[in-house]
């Protein structure tokens, strides 16, 4: 079973309706006992970082997940803000502290060129830049879709990928069993389904 | 490279497809043209009308088109106040579009944008041809509101709008093309993405509007019922005239 952990933001049925339609059993669930339960987790999720931390801290799911994630090893897929909040903290709307899995902060999209408009919206060539099994039978580059006014600044070395919006933008990453995306995979038709298939079934 | 973005927008009349002309409902159809693997993104909208019209066969069908179809879903129609917004999300939007709400309380784009994110709302804005330019239109296009469609737009985006929607009310139906010259105005208003709607006809068309600098998606509605051309041969036209697009 894969847990989608329920924090109160974003669009989660279209993530467990995508582990559907790939044959696969998920449950979405705020409960530390459900998703500890789970083989493997996806921590989806829209909007701000600030309250994405605060809705984690409030439903006391930082620490069970930590330890699913840091002392078991639980593969976890961070989809756009659930990527974001993998990181050591963002300056989305003042300072935060995230939860620090992965290195990096998350910063606001700068670009010199003004027809670059932020928010980043629309389908955008991912060029991969190192191995990852997510990306297995995946061509590159390919489309995928992004949805983001901020972006994670981090060690090139767990970088998966990255697209361009004026600046690289960091768009995928490994970590051991933490990885992560800035697009969303359940939006991105048979690119998208064929990443998230591979975390399903090989990570 | 970002893509433009071809957005199909459907509209449902208690629960109905039907396409419109002149903002009206106008005949019943099925939706044989989503040709789902070259859509970039859907916006489906409840044109039923009414004071407190039942939306329940509306979010069922959303439901629907979020469980077939693997792109962004934006969805609007009746949205007037922040607790509606919860609804609309869990059929399955991943944007809400707010047109009549926002020009009644504009707080409700904040509102959205602090509790979902800016990427979430969509700020929809039906204009109306005047001597000296263009004027915004509320209520399904019915009702004169005095305010011009750059100016609301560019406020509409310091209050948190993530994308405007931007649709020139006599284009509706009637394929004769964008207004080019409002959608170029509200584009150069803000500095979002603008998506445009209303008279497209053609491919042609599409290539025009994507000139304008900060139109990010093209919008359509009754085209490929007339003519049943596919999204992909949009595409095969648009990047063959050098716009970017997702083929």
């Amino acid at each position: 079973m894969i847990g989608i952990i329920n924090y109160g933001l974003g669009n989660l049925r279209s993530v467990l309706g995508a582990v559907e339609k790939l044959g696969h059993k998920g449950a979405i669930s705020a409960d530390p006992t459900t998703l500890a339960l789970a083989d493997k987790l996806i921590l989806p999720g829209v909007g701000a970082f600030g309250d994405g931390m605060r809705n984690l801290t409030e439903r006391e799911l930082i620490e069970p997940l930590s330890e699913m994630v840091r002392t078991q090893r639980k593969p976890i897929l961070g989809i756009c803000l659930g990527f974001q909040l993998l990181a050591e903290g963002s300056d989305e709307f003042g300072e935060h502290t995230g939860l620090g899995w992965i290195p990096g902060r998350v910063k606001r999209i700068k670009t010199d060129d003004a027809s670059l408009r932020v928010p980043h919206v629309g389908w955008n060539d991912f060029e991969q830049s190192r191995d990852c099994i997510l990306f297995d039978d995946v061509p590159d580059p390919a489309l995928f879709y992004f949805v983001h006014s901020y972006h994670l600044e981090t060690d090139p070395d767990i970088t998966v990928g990255t697209c361009t919006y004026g600046t690289p933008i960091c768009a995928a990453v490994q970590s051991g069993n933490v990885f992560g995306t800035q697009f969303h995979p359940e939006k991105s038709q048979r690119h998208g389904l064929k990443v998230l298939q591979n975390f399903l079934e090989r990570a | 490279m970002l893509r433009k973005r071809i957005i199909t927008v459907l509209t449902l009349n208690d629960g109905t497809l039907f396409r419109t002309k002149l903002f009206t409902p106008d005949y019943r159809y099925t939706l044989n043209f989503v040709d789902a693997w070259s859509v970039d993104e859907i916006a489906i909208l409840d044109v039923t009308r009414g004071e407190t019209p039942d939306r329940e066969k509306f979010f069922s069908a959303v439901a629907n088109f979020a469980q077939t179809c693997f792109v962004p879903i934006s969805v609007g129609g009746g949205i007037r106040k922040i607790e509606d917004v919860e609804r609309y999300m869990t059929a399955g939007a991943d944007k809400v579009i707010i047109n009549t709400g926002a020009l009644e309380s504009p707080q409700l784009i904040t509102d959205i944008a602090s509790a979902y994110g800016a990427q979430c709302v969509v700020v929809s804005i039906d204009a109306a041809k005047r001597e000296n330019g263009f004027e915004v239109m509320s209520h399904f296009g019915a009702t004169p509101t005095g305010r011009d469609p750059a100016v609301w737009a560019k406020e509409a985006e310091s209050l948190g709008a993530g994308e405007i929607l931007i649709t020139a009310i006599e284009r509706d139906g009637a394929l004769q093309g964008y207004d080019l010259e409002l959608c170029g105005e509200v584009a150069a208003a803000v500095s979002i993405p603008v998506q445009v709607l209303g008279g497209c006809g053609n491919w042609q068309h599409m290539t025009q509007a994507f000139k304008l600098p900060g139109v990010s998606a093209a919008c359509t509605q009754n085209i490929y019922h007339f003519t049943e051309q596919s999204i992909a041969s949009a595409k095969k036209y648009l990047a063959a005239k050098g716009v970017p697009v997702r083929v």
